[in-house]
């Protein structure tokens, strides 16, 4: 008796404390919807940047692009809020993290709570990203994720985040792995970097390949800050692999590739995943010689996409960065930044209510309809971006150099692999 | 893939000896922690690019270019500092504030200078091509890093241990207020201890754009870091020990890249950690004494 009562009473206290939440929560979403009924005069566009540190290269043009989509907006009078049936000025907020995830956590509230942003853009890459997917989840801002990829941002419980621009990493590896099946290609050796972003395209690869009866002979990840890699490769080549596939960042692919070309180990295939990204840099820094013959994702602007319904196309956008800013390279990043912002376009134009959940819906609804300079926006049910395809590329001898050209799919192939890579 | 790790462990480790020298004689002498260490190896990296991409060098004739360049420009600083250290009343937290100073403006700098993208030598006979030894593969940076890295050690042993100089900078090493009262120019010794500290880190930095794979001007504080482990392992401000403890380090780097990559990075600070609990004056450190 004592005991039910006990209960009665425990019942009471949590039914008073989830009235409490009930009315608290209810006031709160009314205030955010008068708070939103009104047009504000500017909408505010928050990310982050890393002038300096190990992801400033990819960093600095993806906030290029996003720069470039405001300054078009603009110039048009703006951007259209479908809830307030008008266009409005948008104001872009960008703060300098230097690569650092933990200056990066105190910028993004700063943005949320400081700045109140409308929209929120993350810095580059699944390490920087990171931070954000929990701050914007608990101040209820959604993220329009543009570069981080990694699996575990996106989950059923969490609704304030939406893959924008670049696809889920797990995703990336499927058109590698049915060329590895296609080739017959058995004995594969996999070092990946222990972040989100590799370790969700090597356990993409690895139960992909197993899928297929393959177990790679080589399986094993290394720290992101690793630069040295002649006792790596002696360890992979001791396993005399048909394919080495190598997953890291910039910092990590041009000391692999580098190292590879002086450790006298010859591989009959060698991936790695950002020459495809940012082919100059790797040009400058790796040279003909050690990009000959290794294959990458190929990504836009290598993968054209001529017929859009939003934004530019792939080579009209290739043209108007190039006028916009003549020094910056168009790579990859650039367009996932200007890619990013037209998702977040798309979501203040189809938004019944200037919410950010609204948006989110809104974004739900169009996915799938939507394609852009970066490919198809298309979304899972939690978010993740799944729509954009990579196809696999591999840099091929020119009179000149090299060339990135895609391979596989065949649909897509623009040359015939050469397979094994020949040694000289 | 034992011989293989074991050749290219004691390679690199020497590497990594030679690059934690000048940050272990500083701390020795001025019992300061130069911060800004690792960015002084990356301008004697931008040094070597830019001499061999710019003036179509030899990336190595910077190393003797490095030298009295950084030993002027460590006298001069020194000159500057010391001031305003003598003056302070907690000289090791204002030099860790100041040398922080130094590693960011550094930092910024290189950027401006040189942008955020990695740097790489690719040409001439260091960053082209291999060689064999006892059978085994390896880039020719390696052993070339190590063909430096030792007579430069060797050199800084000479100038301590045969010449006066260097008996006047173990003095000092040893007790500053003994050093002042058998009469030591402690201002001079000093001066010219930080000058040849930064000299020895900006000549590692010349093989540091091969070893590790190129440079960045936000590399800095990871080859402190590094440095920093090393010479704790060796023993703080035992020049001697920054090669032992390049040694320890590079070898259970290179042996946890053979049998357990994941753990590359958590092996020889794990080390440290031992060496610390076990050793806390280091493998090669001496005793402090209190008389």
């Amino acid at each position: 008796m004592k005991v039910h009562h006990r209960l009665l009473g425990l019942t009471g206290v949590c039914a008073a404390a989830a009235g409490v939440v009930a009315v608290a929560a209810t006031q709160a979403q009314a205030v955010h919807t008068r708070v939103s009924s009104k047009a504000p005069k500017q909408i505010i566009v928050g990310t982050l940047y890393s002038s300096s540190g190990a992801f400033a290269p990819d960093s600095i043009p993806e906030l290029d692009g996003i720069k470039f989509w405001v300054n078009q907006m603009n110039k048009s009078g703006g951007v259209y809020v479908g809830a307030f049936h008008k266009k409005i000025h948008v104001k872009l907020v960008a703060y300098n993290d230097q690569s650092s995830p933990t200056t990066a956590a105190t910028l993004y509230s700063q943005l949320i709570t400081q700045n109140h942003v409308n929209i929120m853009i993350p810095d580059f890459g699944s390490v920087l990203t990171a931070p954000a997917v929990a701050i914007a989840q608990e101040h209820h801002q959604l993220l329009f994720d543009a570069t981080a990829s990694g699996t575990v941002f996106f989950t059923p419980n969490n609704p304030y985040i939406v893959g924008s621009g670049i696809r889920n990493s797990a995703f990336w590896p499927d058109p590698l792995v049915q060329y590895l099946v296609a080739k017959h290609i058995n004995k594969v050796a996999v070092l990946y970097d222990a972040n989100d972003f590799d370790a969700a395209q090597a356990a993409t690869i690895n139960s992909g390949l197993k899928a297929h009866g393959i177990t790679p002979v080589y399986y094993q990840s290394t720290p992101t800050t690793t630069t040295t890699y002649g006792t790596l490769i002696n360890s992979i080549a001791a396993t005399h692999p048909q394919a080495v596939i190598e997953l890291g960042y910039n910092t990590n692919d041009i000391p692999f590739l580098n190292t590879l070309t002086t450790s006298g180990q010859h591989f009959k295939m060698v991936f790695t995943v950002f020459p495809g990204q940012l082919p100059q840099l790797f040009q400058q820094d790796v040279g003909t010689k050690g990009l000959k013959y290794t294959y990458t994702y190929a990504t836009p602007p290598l993968l054209p996409y001529a017929k859009v319904n939003l934004g530019l196309n792939t080579p009209q956008f290739v043209r108007a960065f190039r006028k916009a800013f003549p020094s910056v390279p168009v790579t990859y990043p650039a367009m996932a930044g200007y890619g990013t912002a037209l998702v977040a376009q798309e979501a203040l134009d189809k938004a019944g209510l200037f919410t950010q959940l609204s948006m989110r819906r809104a974004l739900a609804n169009v996915s799938g309809k939507v394609t852009t300079a970066i490919g198809q926006f298309k979304i899972t049910k939690d978010g993740a971006e799944e729509g954009e395809f990579l196809p696999v590329g591999q840099y091929l001898p020119t009179r000149g150099g090299t060339t990135i050209k895609i391979i596989y799919p065949k649909s897509l192939a623009t040359a015939t692999a050469k397979y094994p890579a020949p040694t000289s | 893939m034992v011989l293989y790790a074991l050749i290219s462990g004691i390679l690199i480790g020497l590497f990594y000896g030679f690059a934690a020298l000048g940050l272990s004689l500083a701390f020795g002498v001025l019992r300061v922690v130069n911060i800004a260490h690792g960015d002084v190896i990356v301008l004697g990296s931008y040094l070597a690019y830019e001499l061999s991409t710019q003036a179509h060098l030899n990336p190595l004739i910077a190393i003797p270019v490095a030298i009295p360049v950084a030993v002027v420009i460590g006298l001069a600083f020194y000159r500057l500092i010391a001031p305003s250290l003598g003056r302070s009343k907690d000289p090791e937290m204002l030099s860790l504030i100041l040398f922080f100073g130094v590693s960011q403006v550094i930092e910024a700098l290189a950027t401006i200078g040189f942008t955020v993208n990695q740097d790489t030598l690719l040409t001439g006979p260091v960053g082209n091509g291999s060689v064999q030894i006892l059978g085994q593969t390896f880039p020719n940076y390696e052993p070339v890093a190590a063909a430096v890295a030792v007579p430069g050690a060797l050199l800084v042993m000479l100038y301590l241990y045969r010449s006066r100089l260097g008996l006047a900078t173990r003095a000092l090493m040893s007790s500053r207020a003994d050093a002042l009262l058998a009469g030591i120019d402690v201002g001079r010794t000093s001066a010219l201890s930080f000058g040849i500290a930064l000299a020895l880190a900006a000549s590692a930095g010349v093989l540091s754009i091969y070893v590790n794979g190129g440079v960045n001007p936000s590399q800095g504080a990871d080859l402190t870091t590094t440095a920093f482990a090393v010479v704790v392992i060796g023993g703080l401000g035992n020049p001697g020990g920054a090669l032992a403890g390049g040694l320890v380090f590079g070898l259970a780097e290179q042996f946890a890249q053979s049998y357990e990559p994941n753990w590359a990075g958590l092996v020889p600070y794990a080390l440290l950690l031992a060496v610390m609990l076990a050793k806390p004056e280091g493998l090669f450190g001496r005793r402090a004494r209190y008389a």
